[in-house]
């Protein structure tokens, strides 16, 4: 790992390929902090083999994995596609998330998910909304070029925006203002009178009967003033307009930044620049996402542990180490009660993510999760069994055991008080192990450490 | 030896509690050296009926033919398991049936008492034998904590000129003559052995009310092979059971399906519970000793007003999977309500402003629930869909309530304008939000006109995977003086012929039977067949399970519906008093 930095770095050193060499070398902890970043979190069988790849072929399989992902998909867009609740989308999305071949596409879906912030309890739809994400998981590391204009022909975004019915006579500046302001640009690079004449752009799309329909005698035919262009814009010369404002792809890539990178602080213009002009040449998400992911920067302490889990990221975390599968249905829950109900962000700007996951009460409720998630009873039953893992892993007593988790969860070396601390956590004494195994992992995983990606 | 003793014991404690036979010649009658106290006793009087029905040769092959056993016996612990019970069997000179069958045959008998304290009392009828088996016991207790380091987890004390073993400190046991003597707790077998030496307070067996549902289940005839008698007074002090039942008190609907059945409870010191074999078929009958409702309670709606009368006996319909009959004056309820669930909820009051709106402002007490009978009928029956309108991916059941009207003739119009009204309300709301509604239709069916309502599927090319809506084709139907709403009009055209069946009969009701239930499990298992793939998926999010653990589950499930081919529950009056009846038919 580099050495701590106090100024800005050097963008060409930042974003060129990390190669590890004596100061900065690939170790536990550099695997733990890709795995976390790129997918959610590692088994230790995975760990072993990326120590043994090496960054960049580890990085290759995360990118483009061998296994069958569209196969994979396609099973599991079935069984999404039978259930009929939003709830049940919930929990099939979180078992594809800890089963899936290809997690980074399944984080990078969950990104635009909360980048295209769209709430089921508005849309009223499930179809519709496993449609919605389905976009999303589609393009998740496509083209955001074909994302935004699915975005714009989506049901389930019209009817959560409120614009299923765009007439000429009352064009819907909510949809306008949302793609320009929030989607897109940001706030400061449109006026309200691009937004009105967006708008008037999107005119003559309605959705009837949960599906989009072109009335062209809605539409407006007259000439619109947008973002300094002039015509008789329709719905799709908006969205190659607003991909034409370098504020859009510079916007994009500030948000993948804090994703996969750094949440702490905004970055420094002149490191983005670079990427966002790249990006916005094709609007090619997985060519940023894999330049951001074998920087540099990405293994440097700029970044390491300088994200917060979300809920998610959190639990799974737990559950993708210990090489099980929970009742996501009961997951799902847990997670809407740490404040990330899937399906249903609480805004347009969908989850403020960093520091607003944290408080008094978020951290207890965390400590709650994962001692359900490890106690062995209860709603999540014994599907997870630490002990049985670590056994697996060549551990025969409870304290060879102790320093294999702190390396599966935490791949980092402590200090004697950390290791002390831990060694006073005890569970039966006359038990094989299997007890104060659960209670050395629950030790763990609601340490400070293993709250940050 | 590497299977835990702990999991050994507990799997011989579920042997016995497999087998048993009347008390030892020469020794009292196990409840006598059961405490007074206890809150819940089971004996096991003919333990040899028992595993001739559960671990016989159809039931063995059963057993051994689910895929959930035979995944289990591929597993290494199955076959230590095995290896364990060969060891036994070689030991002991005979084979693990007929071992069980001595060691148990005088009869088990296990009693919950205060403080989690659980007697087992286990009478065998080989004393050598039951001998070799304690030694064996206490051979292979030794060896096992001298492998954990702790050889003083097995120790011995003499008490009462008893020699009382434990294996682990928390459990004690000891061999008397032909019995053994088990409890959770020292102190429980501490217990036993004061009332054997005739030291201490009272026994079960001299207990007034344990003598007295005694007495009741042998009204039946002495073939019980198994019977329980609970203390109600002491059992309804758990704070679970007490909640339970003041739930009842709360929820409207509780209150009508469970009239009469809570009361009785509520107001008995004792419950007492007969099985009985027949051939393939399990009977249970259970009797309390409080007094029926008194006909000036709120809860006397569910009382059959007259000796000859009842509920009437379940509607048989094509592919029916349960059915359920009351008898239950909804007039009489409904105007008790304040006395019954005087809570009013927003659930209630939204209720009642419905009714005010679909029976257009008529009293619904009055002019709506004096018009039925108190005859009241459900059916539960599989659907079958015909492919050119479509097959729902998740196929529920059709259901139905069935009615009496007193005066059919002023009432029928009443009713269908209230449900033409309701229908209306349903299509309204899903037009709001853009939804298709139903189209009402008129058809006949053996003279009778139905009033169908249904989704159409003309528009939706893939019929195969329709949604669950699909499911209901909402019909309401009035021939003669009934009336039946059904959530399909298949099911509402069976019910058509059924009760045009029962007319012919002249039906009579079940003279004080107030509530029956009855379960088919074949048909049971082919809606779950049906909806198998569902199921597993459901179970795969719901649990975690692999879709292998999933399939192993709900398959199993599946063999323990038609292994149940039908079961029957009645409950109603005996004398003055509550009584229940269950008939369980299996299917080996």
């Amino acid at each position: 790992m580099v050495g701590q930095t106090e100024k800005p770095p050097d963008p060409r050193w930042a974003w060129a390929a990390y190669e590890p060499d004596a100061d900065r070398p690939w170790n536990l902890a550099q695997a733990g902090h890709l795995y976390r970043r790129a997918a959610f979190g590692a088994n230790w069988e995975q760990l072993q083999q990326a120590l043994s790849d090496g960054p960049q072929r580890t990085i290759d399989k995360l990118l483009r994995p061998q296994a069958e992902t569209a196969q994979f998909n396609r099973t599991y867009d079935e069984y999404e596609a039978a259930t009929g609740s939003v709830d049940q989308l919930r929990a099939w999305w979180l078992r594809r998330m800890i089963q899936t071949p290809h997690p980074l596409q399944e984080k990078m879906t969950l990104f635009w998910h909360s980048h295209f912030a769209t709430n089921a309890a508005a849309v009223k739809n499930a179809r519709l909304m496993q449609q919605h994400v389905g976009l999303l998981r589609g393009q998740a590391l496509g083209s955001f070029r074909i994302l935004l204009k699915g975005i714009l022909q989506d049901p389930a975004v019209l009817l959560w925006l409120g614009a299923e019915a765009n007439r000429k006579a009352s064009p819907n500046e909510n949809l306008a203002r949302t793609i320009m302001e929030t989607f897109t640009l940001g706030p400061d690079h449109c006026t309200e009178n691009d937004i009105r004449n967006a708008a008037r752009a999107f005119t003559g799309w309605f959705v009837l009967r949960s599906k989009l329909r072109y009335i062209s005698r809605e539409h407006d035919n007259g000439e619109k003033q947008i973002l300094g262009r002039s015509g008789n814009f329709a719905r799709d010369d908006v969205t190659r307009i607003i991909l034409e404002q370098p504020a859009t792809s510079r916007r994009l890539v500030q948000r993948l930044y804090r994703w996969l990178i750094s949440e702490t602080a905004g970055p420094d213009e002149a490191l983005i620049l670079p990427l966002a002009e790249s990006f916005a040449t094709d609007y090619d998400v997985l060519k940023l996402v894999e330049t951001m992911l074998r920087s540099n920067l990405f293994f440097s302490p700029a970044a390491y542990r300088r994200r917060i889990k979300s809920p998610a990221e959190f639990a799974l975390g737990i559950v993708k180490a210990l090489e099980g599968t929970v009742s996501t249905t009961q997951l799902a829950n847990d997670l809407a009660d740490l404040g990330q109900n899937l399906y249903n962000p609480p805004t347009v700007k969908g989850w403020a993510g960093g520091q607003h996951w944290i408080n008094s009460t978020a951290i207890l409720a965390r400590q709650n999760l994962a001692s359900a998630l490890l106690r062995g009873s209860g709603p999540y039953g014994d599907k997870l069994n630490p002990w049985g893992i670590a056994q697996k892993h060549g551990c025969a007593t409870p304290e060879s055991a102790q320093s294999f988790l702190l390396d599966l969860f935490l791949q980092g070396s402590f200090g004697p008080d950390v290791n002390d601390a831990l060694l006073k956590t005890r569970g039966r004494q006359d038990d094989d192990g299997g007890g104060r195994t659960r209670s050395l992992a629950h030790a763990i995983v609601t340490l400070a450490e293993f709250h940050l990606a | 030896m590497s299977l835990k003793f702990g999991s050994l014991l507990t799997l011989v404690l579920a042997f016995f509690v497999l087998q048993s036979v009347a008390a030892g010649q020469t020794m009292p009658a196990a409840t006598q050296w059961i405490p007074g106290d206890a809150v819940i006793s089971l004996e096991l009087a003919q333990p040899k009926v028992l595993l001739d029905l559960l671990a016989g040769k159809k039931a063995s092959a059963f057993v051994k033919a689910l895929p959930a056993y035979q995944e289990q016996a591929s597993k290494p612990q199955f076959q230590q398991f095995l290896a364990i019970l060969g060891y036994m069997e070689s030991e002991l000179g005979t084979d693990w049936r007929r071992a069980l069958a001595r060691l148990t045959g005088g009869g088990i008998t296990l009693a919950i008492c205060p403080e989690e304290t659980v007697i087992l009392i286990v009478d065998a009828e080989d004393e050598q034998l039951l001998k070799r088996f304690g030694e064996m016991l206490l051979e292979m207790a030794r060896s096992e904590a001298e492998k954990k380091g702790q050889p003083g987890r097995v120790a011995s004390t003499q008490y009462r000129d008893v020699t009382a073993w434990t294996f682990d400190g928390k459990e004690a046991h000891a061999i008397i003559g032909k019995r053994l003597v088990m409890a959770s707790r020292p102190e429980g077998l501490k217990a036993v052995l004061e009332l054997r030496a005739e030291t201490w307070g009272d026994n079960l067996a001299s207990k007034k009310d344990y003598r007295a549902a005694k007495r009741q289940l042998s009204r039946g005839g002495d073939n019980a092979v198994a019977t329980v008698f609970a203390d109600l007074k002491l059992l309804m002090q758990a704070p679970n059971i007490a909640g339970l039942l003041k739930q009842q008190g709360e929820n409207p609907l509780a209150a009508l399906a469970f009239a009469g059945i809570v009361e009785a409870m509520r107001d008995s010191n004792w419950l007492g519970l007969g099985l009985a074999i027949e051939d393939q078929t399990l009977i249970c009958r259970a009797s309390v000793d409080g007094e029926t409702v008194a006909r000036t309670s709120p809860a006397s709606f569910a009382l059959p007003k007259e000796p000859g009368e009842g509920a009437l006996p379940n509607l048989i319909v094509p592919r029916r999977i349960a059915a359920f009959t009351l008898y239950r004056d909804l007039h009489q309820f409904y105007a008790a309500k304040d006395d019954l669930f005087p809570e009013r909820t927003s659930g209630l009051i939204f209720f009642e402003n419905m009714m005010g709106i679909f029976f257009s402002g008529r009293d619904l007490t009055n002019e709506v629930l004096a018009q039925t009978r108190p005859e009241i009928r459900f059916v539960v029956a599989e659907q079958q869909f015909d492919p050119a309108i479509g097959t729902p991916i998740v196929k529920l059941p059709a259901f139905a309530m069935i009615l009496r009207l007193r005066d059919e003739e002023q009432f029928d119009e009443v009713f269908e304008e209230a449900w033409q009204k309701a229908i209306g309300l349903v299509n309204f709301t899903r037009g709001q939000q853009a939804m298709p509604g139903l189209i009402i239709d008129r058809p006949i069916h053996n003279d009778t006109k139905l009033t169908v309502a249904y989704f159409s599927t003309a528009e939706i090319e893939d019929k195969t995977e329709l949604a669950q809506r699909f499911n209901i084709r909402p019909s309401l139907v009035m021939p003669g003086d009934y009336l039946v709403l059904s959530s399909t009009d298949s099911l509402a055209r069976d019910i058509i012929d059924a009760l045009g069946r029962e007319i012919e009969r002249t039906v009579k009701p079940l003279a004080q039977t107030h509530s029956l239930l009855e379960l088919e499990g074949v048909q049971l298992a082919s809606i779950l067949q049906a909806n198998r793939q569902t199921l597993v998926r459901g179970d795969m999010v719901k649990k975690g399970s692999t879709q292998e653990e999933a399939e192993a589950g709900i398959d199993l499930l599946i063999t323990l519906a038609k292994l149940l081919e039908s079961l029957k529950l009645s409950i109603g009056m005996h004398e003055g008093t509550t009584e229940a009846g269950l008939e369980i038919k299996l299917n080996l």
